[in-house]
């Protein structure tokens, strides 16, 4: 650590005596002045003259080479924390498994499919055991300490996870890996418990990043797995942690000299940014006013009022689309009320379809997220690649889908009447053709129809007395939709629009906000009525692994903590199809066909309400920085807190501002 | 009234403004203010809508008059209650000190010593936000009867030692009527202010447990109302009066309560002819 | 005879106060259908959307295992005590697992003192001041003004009041930086210089906020004491007005305004969870926050004892100093 400030500290002189010949004259940006105030030159040991020239930010680098990233999961508690394998909450998304971790196999989120990265190849079967395979690994990488990268770093990994019983990932690695060996410096041979046909997605990223990390060895043997801290954490990603705050609210990483050796050097090209700086400025109102003041450039997860304000205030923010609905839609999880089949009343398929048909999707649209949102009607989110593979095949067979008096609920309207409505409230920039609204807003949901909600109702026992319905027992019904205390905005926003559309036609709703402990104790235990969860995810059009929670035999009963299926719907076929897909390929044109039935008995069944993808506010500056992936330019999601950033960073060229 | 100072007068006058507008106009409002999409999001204050319309559609004037009334219940139920147990609990402790002051102390103190906001939180997640006002008010009861209780106990303490009190006790008054009769009215006027106070901290808790998303945000009161303005960004979004009208009411309450008790204190002063 | 008696009291209600409060703490948390190893797993897979059936199942017998959770509620309060008393150590955080509480409370506890133990003084000293010129001399214009400026600030929401102060002093006049970054190690004038400029802001919106209370008790002690009697034998003496608020009126007021500050600082170990959210300070008020949100029951544990210890110690001090101060008080 202590020699890496060194190194930065000359670094920063050099950078500092260049910026003052380059650039004379003071910076024109009033409005930015408060961050270099009071701390400029301290760690570079520079006497405050020196920085005449560009703006510095305030953990002492140019602001014109520093990209500054929002941390989405906030201050760390403990930041000298890194070793990825202890339970507790280590700032993973604070740049560490952004910029240093790597991984075997990363995902390309634009093509739908997973990319080697620290291995040069997809695992080859050696027999068709589907037990045995092989894989290479990149040659001429190197840690960021300069030692090589080989296949022992990531046979030490295995072994370690393997023998290190207290961390909480080695139990599940044992019942999945069997043993991992190096035939040479880049051939690995693993050989796993069960016959497996997925491997690379279990070792490997599918969303967000994966559990199995490599480690450098030369580093760890010396090590307790369990105690070690990691302090100055070692990875192949092209940047390295320079400096940090001890009080958990900044990390600034800069770009290793021997860039060229790390999986993006090789497999990409130079990251622009010398310095990335993920910092967190503390509540909502705060990061927006960074952002307006062109202290941030990158944002994460805001609600679309702030964007709104952002917008209007900052012309150099932009969003994912340059007009309306502005949020990208394709994050991997979709949100809607998940209904507990093990609770009476909501043990009833009728029941369960009755709340579908009283909820005013339209109006749940706009309050939650006013309008920016793309419905889903069936189990998977309506990302691109999703929405090409299942909803738009499904259309027809939704529209002809009847329930059991014959009534068809589907309703392809939707996108268009959004459009309408948005239309006459001012908003400009709507898309315009049949086939741009529906890729926008979705293929259609629901019908509002309480009418016929009523009629199922009444079938359940229920009866209604004056404007209010009661129970077959004859109680009035009251509902508790679980909704998360402030986090997770658009879940905790939907909760309160969804019960405002039901309270409308006479159930007694209550949303009952809980914080993070409780609200998940409650959907494992199966202490909810109806939740604001979000069990509906997936990214690949092969999404067995996304399912396989909803097999039967994870159910357990109410009061104990479920592994999986947490709404406790059993649903014999769908549990056979999961058996089934398991055993396919996943390049196997099955594979779909049976993801497609699984939809349609969760349509049938309805034990999770699909209502809409989940709209990410991602917004970016490009006052200081140009080349962010958005709509126009897609080379990636802007998934900024993915273990995918660091291919996202050769793109990434200052504007010399 | 033509002996009312202009304190008195002023307190007075806003304190039945806001009583009017927390109870008297919500008679006449069809409807529920709390309903969303109810009017066009985001109009600015207007004839039609007197302090506009909030961003879930709700018209601000009558959500305001209904938050003013529920705030107005919470906060007099737990400024009485905590002021007149604290009371009562203090004096008695300091009054008679010996067995019952040791008991009553590490009653007050072990309340005093566990610290209310985690409380309030585990609390809030045990209600199941089937938490009823009056629920809230009762946990709020609880965490606010001792800080009086311990104040009032010692300044029993002090005036316990006093002449009149010895002359009192000599002449075979009861320790409720000595405390009810003889100590009151000198701790009367802290416990007024305290009672203002409490009014405050009581609005001000329930507010503070609605912005971390503790209360029952769908009832209507002056926090759950800041909470989805700030849920919204209506202050940095410029929507002054969705925001702004929850806290100036807040903050003309509770000035209108400290006018009225500072002037009734000059009022009585002057009457007792000091 | 009679102090050692009032002394042993004290101490025996002390420890009985503590241990209640304790209990309380242990047993409430327990109670609530929350669980840490849920929350880690809830937090794991709302993040990256997928995780094996299987995986939850293995990860959450370990770290039951890790945590020491297992074991009836009983066995563990007298575990929790054992290993207070004994070893002096909470455990190790379940949030930040495996960092030890007595770390992460030993990091957090200077800032909260050193923001709140200013603060509090300062707005109890300008209180007192601004108190007794509103209660004893109330015709004069300045303390008129003074009482206005604290009555009309100490209502305002302090959520809503410190976003306001950053908005005009971090945003429209950027005086002050929008998040407070501390540079430097140790003593140095760039260490000093980062801790004023980040402080400034939290530390006078918690002063111009909290000075409200002070003036209002204040001013209630003092007129009350200014219509005692030896207040108008002072006068008929012809003693001088400041003479007289001084010596007669500022001695009596100040009596139960140092019970309150005293009370005041034991809670200070309670952190200030908004200050530190909005200003991004590091503090044990977030400390206690995500131990509720996160179920860490050690965390929860380790921050409250302290607090409780605190509160109980600063009650203990009071009723201790009381007779000192006021002569008229005898220990019973």
């Amino acid at each position: 650590m202590r020699r890496n400030r060194g190194i930065v500290c000359w670094l920063l002189a050099v950078v500092l005596l260049l910026s003052a010949c380059t650039k004379t004259g003071g910076d024109a940006q009033p409005a930015a002045g408060g961050a270099g105030t009071g701390t400029k030159p301290a760690e570079t040991g520079q006497p405050a003259s020196g920085s005449g020239g560009g703006k510095m930010t305030d953990v002492g680098t140019p602001r014109s080479q520093t990209l500054i990233v929002d941390i989405l999961s906030g201050r760390s508690a403990d930041p000298d924390r890194m070793n990825p394998y202890v339970p507790g909450a280590v700032p993973m998304d604070s740049g560490l498994h952004q910029l240093i971790y790597s991984n075997l196999w990363e995902i390309d989120t634009v093509k739908g499919k997973q990319i080697p990265d620290l291995a040069a190849t997809m695992p080859e079967p050696l027999d068709n055991t589907n037990t045995k395979f092989r894989f290479k690994l990149q040659e001429g990488l190197a840690w960021s300490d300069g030692v090589e990268f080989t296949a022992d770093d990531v046979v030490y990994t295995s072994d370690m996870l393997l023998k290190t019983k207290e961390l909480g990932y080695s139990g599940y690695y044992s019942s999945l890996v069997k043993s991992m060996k190096a035939i040479d410096k880049t051939t690995i041979e693993v050989e796993t418990v069960q016959p497996e046909t997925r491997l690379a997605q279990k070792l490997g990223v599918v969303i967000w990043g994966t559990a199995f990390r490599v480690m450098p060895k030369h580093i760890w043997e010396k090590e307790d797995p369990t105690k070690f801290k990691f302090t100055d954490p070692v990875g192949v990603g092209p940047y390295k942690l320079s400096k940090r705050d001890p009080q958990g609210n900044w990390f600034l990483y800069e770009k290793r000299q021997d860039w060229q050796k790390s999986d993006i050097g090789k497999l990409v090209g130079e990251p622009g940014p010398q310095y990335i700086l993920f910092k967190y400025f503390g509540p909502e109102e705060k990061r927006i006013m960074a952002a307006i003041s062109h202290e941030m450039d990158i944002l994460q997860d805001i609600t679309p009022e702030s964007w709104d304000v952002l917008r209007q205030k900052n012309t150099f923010a932009k969003a994912w689309y340059e007009n309306f609905p502005y949020a990208d839609m394709n994050d991997p999880c979709e949100r809607g009320m998940s209904l507990n089949a093990a609770k009476a009343p909501y043990d009833n398929p009728d029941v369960r379809w009755a709340l579908t048909l009283l909820t005013d999707i339209k109006n749940v649209s706009m309050a939650t997220f006013g309008g920016m949102l793309r419905a889903s009607p069936i189990e998977l989110p309506p990302i691109s690649v999703l929405q090409d593979n299942y909803h738009k095949p499904m259309t027809p067979w939704l529209k002809d889908f009847q329930l059991s008096d014959g009534y068809k609920p589907f309703d392809d309207s939707y996108a268009k009447d959004m459009v309408d409505m948005l239309k006459q409230q001012g908003v400009k920039g709507l898309p315009t053709d049949a086939k741009e609204m529906t890729d926008t807003f979705g293929v259609g949901w629901y019908k509002y129809d309480p009418a016929e909600a009523a009629k199922l109702l009444q079938k359940a026992g229920f009866k209604k007395q004056g404007d209010k319905w009661l129970k077959p027992d004859g109680t009035p019904w009251k509902l508790t939709i679980n909704a998360p205390a402030n986090f997770e905005v658009q879940s905790m926003r939907l909760a309160f629009a969804v019960a405002d559309s039901w309270r409308k036609n006479g159930i007694d709703v209550n949303v009952q906000q809980m914080d993070a402990a409780t609200f998940w104790d409650a959907e494992s235990t199966g202490n909810f009525e109806v939740g604001s969860y979000w069990p509906a995810c997936g990214l690949l059009p092969d999404s067995t692994s996304n399912f396989q929670g909803w097999h039967k035999k994870y159910i357990v009963p109410v009061g104990q903590q479920a592994p999986g299926n947490r709404n406790r719907w059993a649903s014999d076929r769908v549990s056979s199809l999961i058996d089934e897909l398991n055993g396919l390929k996943s390049d196997d044109p099955k594979v779909i066909q049976n993801i497609t039935e699984i939809n349609k008995e969760f349509v049938k069944g309805m034990p999770f309400i699909p209502m809409f993808g989940t709209s990410k506010f991602v917004p970016v500056d490009t006052y200081y920085w140009s080349g962010f992936q958005t709509s126009k330019n897609e080379f990636e999601g802007p998934w900024w807190w993915w273990s995918q950033f660091k291919y996202y960073t050769p793109h990434y060229k200052p504007t010399g501002k | 009234m033509k002996n009312w100072n202009v304190r008195l007068k002023a307190g007075v006058a806003i304190l039945a403004v806001f009583l009017i507008l927390g109870f008297v106009f919500p008679l006449f409002h069809p409807g529920n203010p709390i309903d969303w999409s109810a009017y066009p999001k985001n109009l600015k204050p207007s004839a039609a809508h007197w302090f506009g319309t909030t961003n879930l559609g709700q018209d601000t004037f009558w959500l305001l008059a209904k938050s003013i009334q529920n705030s107005f219940i919470i906060g007099i139920l737990v400024a009485f209650f905590a002021t007149v147990i604290g009371a009562l609990l203090g004096l008695l402790a300091g009054f008679k000190g010996g067995f019952v002051d040791r008991l009553i102390t590490l009653f007050t103190d072990s309340f005093i010593v566990i610290p209310s906001l985690p409380i309030l939180i585990l609390l809030g997640t045990l209600l199941k936000g089937r938490a009823s006002l009056l629920y809230i008010a009762l946990i709020l009861i609880v965490f606010n009867w001792p800080w009086p209780a311990r104040q009032l106990r010692a300044m029993a303490l002090s005036l316990r030692e006093r002449d009149f009190i010895h002359t009192a006790l000599f002449s075979g008054m009861s320790t409720f009527s000595i405390i009810v009769k003889e100590i009151f009215p000198f701790v009367a006027g802290w416990s007024l202010a305290n009672f203002v106070n409490t009014i405050l901290v009581a609005i001000g808790s329930e507010s503070g447990l609605a912005v971390i998303g503790m209360s029952s945000n769908e009832k209507a009161t002056l926090g759950t109302m800041i909470y989805w303005a700030n849920q919204h960004q209506a202050m940095l979004a410029g929507r002054w009066w969705w925001i702004g009208s929850p806290v100036i009411a807040i903050a003309l309450i509770f000035i209108a309560l400290f006018l009225t008790m500072t002037g009734y204190q000059q009022y009585s002063a002057l009457r007792r002819g000091k | 005879m009679d102090f050692y008696k009032f002394l042993l009291s004290r101490i025996l209600t002390f420890v009985l106060v503590v241990f209640i409060g304790i209990t309380a703490v242990f047993f409430v948390p327990r109670f609530l259908p929350s669980d840490p190893v849920e929350a880690m797993i809830g937090q794991l897979t709302s993040k990256s959307a997928f995780m094996d059936p299987k995986a939850i199942e293995t990860m959450r017998t370990t770290l039951n295992e890790s945590f020491g959770l297992q074991g009836s509620l009983l066995q563990q309060y007298f575990g929790f005590f054992k290993r207070v008393l004994i070893t002096h150590d909470f455990g190790p955080s379940l949030a930040n697992y495996p960092a030890p509480v007595g770390e992460l409370i030993g990091r957090a506890l200077p800032w909260t003192m050193g923001l709140l133990l200013t603060s509090t003084i300062i707005s109890w000293a300008i209180g007192n001041v601004v108190g007794l010129l509103a209660g004893f001399r109330k015709e004069k214009a300045y303390s008129k003004l003074l009482e206005a400026i604290s009555i009309a600030l100490y209502p305002i929401p302090y959520y809503i009041f410190a976003l306001v102060l950053i908005m005009v002093f971090a945003y429209i006049v950027p005086i002050f930086p929008l998040s407070s970054t501390f540079q430097g190690d140790g003593f140095t004038w760039e260490r000093i210089k980062s801790l004023v400029v980040g402080s400034t802001l939290p530390a006078l919106s918690m002063i111009l906020v909290g000075t409200g209370w002070w003036v209002i008790s204040m001013k209630t002690l003092s007129a009350g004491i200014a219509e005692e009697d030896y207040v108008h034998f002072a006068r008929l003496k012809g003693l001088k007005e400041r003479k007289i608020m001084s010596r007669y009126v500022l001695p009596n007021a100040a009596l139960p305004q140092v019970t309150m500050l005293a009370l005041q600082l034991g809670t200070i170990f309670n952190g200030a969870l908004v200050t530190e959210i909005l200003f991004g300070y590091p503090g044990v008020g977030t400390l206690i926050y995500t131990g509720i949100l996160q179920a860490d029951y050690n965390l929860i544990m380790g921050t409250i004892t302290i607090s409780i210890l605190a509160v109980a110690g600063a009650t203990f001090v009071v009723d201790f100093l009381y007779p000192f101060l006021d002569p008229r008080v005898r220990y019973k």
